[in-house]
């Protein structure tokens, strides 16, 4: 049975390996979708529905059509359709540069008959609203209703209640490349260059809506600048530059600006939960009754966790969408968690104190709901609070002196990410000794590339640089899944290692004839190949493969449940400073403590532990789509009034990757979910108020003092 | 809110929410398919004072090179950079600065103009005219990376690496200027640049490393 | 954005006759930083946009004992790290150092920052056409508000974005500025207006008039300045609220007060119920209570943007014992 060895014989795995794609990237040579310039090649921009709700009566592309450059101009919603958000998509154009196709939208004569529209989840909700999706009756859909245990009985045994509403707001991905694709026609055969987080998925979705044979569409992602769980298929976008691609007989680059990405590139749900919730006297957690919603725009999910983490015996929860005239969500970084943990993190302060139990100790009683992430998270705790200083937290929370006020906090999270089977690779060995490493998972940005690499390296007794990826290409025809719900290295590495044990085997059978030793008994050690037993033979992995001769070893291999784990614990204790005059927020430092399984590159995986916190944060702190009600408009939809936190809001990040498993998970996801948590409570026990509602941002906190 | 509400708080306004809106799609583009006034690269170099330029062949130093390339009054240094033509019609292809807000928001397009950190997306083409420009290509020396460039490296102070040319044309500007930076100058030198990542942390670590490399 | 003409200007003389008496005819660029935005956004589509830069001789700062004469292409990077700046005018470093990113420091000009146009999110909004931009309602009355003015507003409620108005105010320059009629000089706290004046516009600048330099007093002996701005994203962002603070002492009392916020009012507010609680007392934690106190006496905040009337309070407090 396969298994990633003990940690003292491993070279690479575990250890600080450099990205791969690192020089590339910092040289500028990386190319990403939006630098893909084609010969001939045109740019495609899409008008955009400036309103919130309407009917279109009339388009008229002919004045667009007629500038000069401009190749195509298409309608993309028919006259008589309504447009359901601001944003939504009317035609596109291409033209031979990006400033005439601006200038062609602008061409555009759009009719729109306006309708009604509701852009406030608590307006959405109320009778008369103007109705928003056709297959609900209303704004809400059918909350959905969990119960277990008995919740009557759990109260009754409560010696302490808490009734709270908390709220969090839609938060967009902001990848900084947007969405976006080039698309090129040769005869039937279609080439998409995509910014996109599956090419396989974005294949078969293009594929279909073309109707091609899967086999006549090529999508290639070399390099991706961000997507978040925003970015798995084609999308209207893809769609539409294929098409302009066809018409106009050339390759076309369409992607979305800046305002666009934030009105239609995803987001996640807002949520507002009112909880009512009892502990009993020993400090067990008895009693949750949660009702909330949350509002993914015209999507029909907006679904978040709670209760979370701990173990609650009596709950009832009722949970449930509303739609309104806004762009749709789409799976964000840990979709449900980071509300439902800021949410349920604050619940569980605001317990601790009424029972007057130390939060740290309230959360130890209340142990983990799974035994195995119990375990771990016992410990995560305790690593944790020394790092932070646990005991230096105000016993009475505000009851610092002076105008800036620290306080300390903790937060949790839990998270799948086990990855699946699903996954094709080969790793091939060539007599010149090169080795490739082949197979459909695309790396964007979380250094799978280079672990795939170490991988191969460690089993082949090479260096990761010998290694060749190909990555993010569906020519091979070897698919993966999409590179989402930190799924990607729990499917992909099983299959490597798989392979590259197989592709090993196949090459020791082939070269132990000619070195009169018994192919078990040979090993693949430092860029050489010797016998255990007998020391003194040892050839070069060039002469092994030399041997080859007009031969070339190319070997699959097959995904193993037992190389991987999913369910893992994260804790985060924040340290902030909250100036009391001026409302702001500092973050002085974070400990991140992540169960990771099994780390195979510890430097990419601090980077990932880093990032996530970091989003954490700007949920925490700075971002909110914001709508206006008078207008229907996101009015925050650049990088000036949607903040996201840069040089200036970066504390100090402890990450303690937490790794007593000999297994692969993935950790993209996870860290991401405590911190909002985690600062919320640090900023109530620096200042003594409670801020239910996020982000906590100036005003708030100078409201909340009063 | 509904659009009877809207309806009662513009009353007795002459705008309505259907004319602000015909506002927009209708504005001309006169001056962009207007025939234009060409000149040569020799005239435009020293473009007569008070001459009214929309179109124009110039040239551009980037990276110790020579461009000519032919754009309008309107083009960004940043559109010659990665989709620019020179009049030889071979592409520019720089596409090393990355429009991530092409609104002065986030220095992902950050280059070099005589030497200080710019954001390419808010200068004009024209405007460049006669000033030495480096992008994040004309860092290294042949395969030798530029030490801001190999800290970056091996930090991992880039994950996606889609912000990471300007973080790196900002790093370096910042560098020339103040060659040992404490962190929390490092992190106010670099305050104009956004990473979705959250690379920050080691970014910083790769300034430091940087600044010890080239003697700061 | 538009294509426009594009006009190298040869000297100050030339740029009125190079503009139009139009203000949608034709715009004047600098470093560009806050045009191109309009410009992208079609908030602006001028005919013809008249280059600044092309003018010898306006990127000098001279420092003499009649004090700083500063033309109006001198970058905010250059103001910032003038040591003379930093050492007898203060505020202005400080102030200048606070504008946005060290990128648009680099290229952001004094004029340009002191003519650049309002951040209200309804007026950067190319699909909504509001009072400023001579439609008839101002969103920010009925709708978000947060960042709008809480003095000296109506009909329109923008708050001036610039960091180095107040500073230049609280240290009393003047302005210069030249037209189709030749040159006028005034106080900096003049050439900006109050929307009930005209609500189109933020100061006093016919469409075919430059500002072109601006000349601030040498300050007594022993005067002390500070700015201090308050953002709610530390990396750039515009003031919530910012407080330019400019003392004349004279043995441990403030014998003269000038205090200028930003980020609070249509145009740089000199709070003289500050100055007024300040003039004459020596500065303790209480005169310092009193002068935020009597800062926001007069506040009408709107419905988001109370906390900006405790946040100016509280700020002008910290800057007046900032110069104890
Ligand atoms: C992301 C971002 C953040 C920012 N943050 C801040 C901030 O925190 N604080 C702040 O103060 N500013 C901020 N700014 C605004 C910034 O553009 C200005 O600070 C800058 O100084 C403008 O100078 P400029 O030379 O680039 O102006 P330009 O864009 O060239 O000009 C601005 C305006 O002034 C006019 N103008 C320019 N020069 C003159 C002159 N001599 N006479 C008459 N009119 C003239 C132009 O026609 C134009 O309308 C920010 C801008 C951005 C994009
Ligand atoms: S504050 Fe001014 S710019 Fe903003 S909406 Fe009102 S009128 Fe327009
Ligand atoms: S693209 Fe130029 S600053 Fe964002
Ligand atoms: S590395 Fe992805 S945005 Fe910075």
């Amino acid at each position: 049975m396969a298994s990633w060895g003990r940690p003292e014989n491993s070279r690479l795995i575990g250890k600080r390996v450099q990205r791969l794609s690192g020089a590339d990237k910092a040289t500028g040579k990386a190319k990403y979708t939006f630098d893909i310039n084609r010969p001939g090649l045109l740019y495609g921009h899409i008008l955009r529905s400036s309103v919130a709700h309407a009917t279109i009566t009339h388009i008229d592309l002919s004045a667009a059509e007629a500038l000069p450059g401009v190749k195509a101009a298409i309608p993309l919603i028919e006259p008589g359709k309504r447009v359901r958000f601001e944003g939504q998509e009317i035609a596109a154009v291409a033209a031979t540069t990006d400033d005439i196709a601006r200038d062609a939208l602008r061409l555009i004569q759009v009719d729109y008959d306006e309708l009604d529209y509701v852009v406030d989840m608590e307006d959405a909700k109320e009778a008369g609203a103007p109705q928003i999706r056709d297959d609900w009756e209303g704004n809400q859909s059918e909350p959905r209703v969990d119960e277990r245990g008995d919740l009557e009985a759990g109260f009754a045994e409560a010696a302490v209640e808490v009734e709270a509403t908390y709220h969090a707001p839609v938060q967009t991905h902001v990848c900084l490349e947007t969405h976006g694709n080039v698309a090129e026609w040769d005869g039937d055969n279609l080439t998409v260059w995509a910014s996109t987080q599956a090419v396989f998925g974005t294949r078969q979705n293009l594929a279909r809506h073309f109707e091609l044979p899967e086999n006549q569409v090529r999508v290639i992602t070399e390099h991706m600048g961000g997507g978040f769980g925003s970015k798995f298929g084609p999308g209207v976008e893809g769609v539409t530059v294929a098409k302009l691609a066809r018409i106009t007989g050339a390759p076309v680059k369409l992607m979305l600006t800046r305002k666009d990405e934030h009105l239609v590139g995803g987001n996640r749900p807002s949520m507002t939960q009112t909880v009512r919730a009892g502990a009993a006297q020993d400090g067990r957690f008895v009693a949750y009754d949660m009702s909330g919603y949350g509002t993914g725009g015209i999507g029909s999910g907006a679904g978040f966790t709670g209760p979370y983490v701990y173990h609650v015996p009596n709950y009832r929860t009722e949970k449930s969408a509303v739609a309104i005239n806004a762009g749709s969500a789409r799976a964000m970084r840990a979709p449900g968690h980071p509300q439902g943990a800021f949410a349920m993190d604050s619940l569980m302060d605001e317990l601790a104190e009424k029972l007057n139990i130390d939060p740290l100790e309230f959360r130890r009683i209340n142990g983990d709901s799974d035994a195995r992430r119990d375990r771990i998270r016992q410990a995560e705790y305790t690593l944790g609070a020394q790092e932070i200083g646990w005991h230096r937290r105000n016993r009475v929370p505000g009851s610092g002196t002076g105008v800036k006020k620290r306080g300390i906090g903790v937060g949790c999270g839990l998270w799948g990410g086990g990855g699946g089977p699903g996954t094709e690779a080969r790793v091939t060995i060539h007599a010149s000794g090169a080795v490739e490493a082949t197979t459909g998972t695309q790396d964007i940005g979380t250094g799978i590339r280079t672990v795939i690499a170490m991988i191969v390296a460690e089993e082949l007794g090479l260096r990761p640089q010998d290694i060749t990826v190909k990555v993010g290409d569906t020519a091979p025809g070897l698919p993966s899944r999409g590179s989402g719900g930190s799924q990607t290295i729990g499917s992909v590495a099983p299959v490597i290692k798989t392979a590259a044990m197989a592709a090993k085997r196949k090459l020791f059978a082939h070269i132990a004839p000619m070195v009169e030793a018994d192919p078990g008994n040979l090993r693949a050690v430092g860029g050489r190949i010797r016998t255990e037993s007998d020391l003194r033979m040892s050839i070069s992995w060039k002469e092994a493969t030399g041997y080859l001769g007009m031969e070339t070893i190319s070997e699959g291999g097959e995904w193993d449940e037992n190389l991987r784990v999913g369910d893992t614990a994260g804790v985060q204790f924040a340290d902030v400073e909250v100036d009391t005059e001026t409302g702001l927020v500092k973050v002085i430092k974070i400990v991140a403590v992540q169960d990771c399984g099994l780390v195979v590159n510890r430097l990419t995986t601090e980077s990932q532990i880093n990032g996530a916190v970091i989003m954490g944060l700007g949920y925490a702190l700075l971002e909110e789509r914001i709508m206006d009600d008078q207008t229907g408009k996101m009015i925050n939809a650049n990088l000036e009034d949607y903040k996201v936190p840069g040089t200036m809001e970066i504390p100090e990040i402890v990450s303690i990757a937490y790794d007593t498993d000999r297994k692969i998970t993935g950790i993209g996801e996870p860290p991401t979910i405590p911190t909002a948590g985690a600062i919320a409570n640090a900023v109530y026990n620096a200042i003594g108020v409670r801020i239910r509602e996020l982000p906590i941002t100036p005003d708030k906190v100078l409201n909340a003092l009063g | 809110m509904s659009k009877e509400k809207e309806k009662d708080q513009t009353q007795g306004t002459s705008i309505s929410r259907r004319s602000f809106l015909k506002g927009v799609g209708t504005g001309a583009v006169a001056a962009s398919v207007a025939p234009s006034v060409l000149i040569d690269a020799e005239t435009a170099a020293e473009a007569q004072m008070g001459e009214e330029i929309t179109r124009a062949k110039i040239k551009l130093d980037i990276n110790d090179k020579a461009y000519e390339v032919e754009v309008e009054s309107r083009t960004t240094l940043l559109s010659v950079l990665r989709d620019g033509f020179d009049t030889s019609g071979n592409r520019v292809d720089l596409t090393g600065a990355k429009p991530i807000c092409e609104r002065g928001e986030c220095g992902g397009c950050t280059v070099q103009v005589d030497g200080k950190a710019v954001y390419s997306c808010m200068t004009l083409a024209l405007d460049a005219q006669g000033k030495q420009i480096t992008t994040v290509e004309g860092l290294a020396d042949g395969d030798q990376l530029h030490p801001v460039q190999e800290a970056f490296v091996q930090h991992d102070a880039l994950m996606c690496g889609f912000c990471t040319p300007g973080f790196v044309v900002a790093a370096k500007s910042f560098l020339d200027q103040n060659p040992s930076p404490s962190h929390e100058e490092i992190k106010e030198g670099l305050a104009g640049n956004i990473c979705r990542c959250g690379t920050y942390p080691f970014i910083f670590e790769a300034v430091k490393t940087a600044s010890r490399k080239m003697g700061g | 954005m538009e294509n426009f003409a594009y006009v190298n200007a040869a000297d100050v003389e030339q740029v009125p006759s190079l503009l139009s008496d139009d203000w949608t005819e034709t715009k004047m660029i600098a470093g560009g930083t806050d045009l191109l935005g309009e410009l992208k956004e079609y908030i602006e589509t001028p005919k013809k946009v008249v280059n600044l830069k092309s003018i010898p001789g306006l990127d000098k700062i001279n420092a003499d004992a009649s004090g700083l004469a500063i033309g109006a292409l001198v970058t905010l990077t250059d103001i910032a790290a003038h040591p003379t700046i930093q050492h007898h005018y203060t505020v202005l470093a400080e102030a200048a150092g606070s504008v946005a990113s060290p990128q648009i420091r680099n290229v952001g000009t004094l004029g340009g920052n002191l003519c650049q146009r309002p951040r209200c999110w309804y007026y950067r909004n190319p699909d909504i056409i509001c009072l400023k931009k001579g439609g008839d309602t101002c969103y920010a009355v009925e709708g978000l508000n947060k960042y709008h003015a809480i003095f000296g507003g109506g009909p329109v409620y923008i708050v001036h974005p610039s960091d180095t108005a107040p500073a230049l105010i609280a240290l009393g320059a003047t302005a210069k500025i030249v037209g189709p009629n030749g040159e006028r000089t005034m106080p900096l706290e003049d050439f900006f207006v109050l929307p009930d004046v005209n609500p189109q516009r933020e100061n006093v600048l016919e469409p075919n008039e430059v500002l072109t330099e601006v000349h601030v007093p040498q300050p007594k002996m022993g005067t002390k300045s500070t700015y201090l701005k308050v953002r709610e994203r530390g990396s750039f962002d515009f003031a919530l609220s910012s407080v330019a603070a400019h003392f004349e002492m004279s043995g441990g009392t403030c014998s003269k007060a000038n205090v200028v916020l930003g980020g609070v009012a249509p145009i740089p507010w000199r709070s003289v119920e500050a100055e007024a609680a300040l003039n004459g007392k020596r500065i303790t934690d209480a005169v310092a209570k009193q002068a935020g106190e009597a800062a926001v006496a007069n506040a009408e905040p709107m419905t988001d943007n109370g906390y900006k009337v405790t946040l100016t309070q509280n700020i002008v407090s910290r800057a007046a014992m900032r110069l104890a």
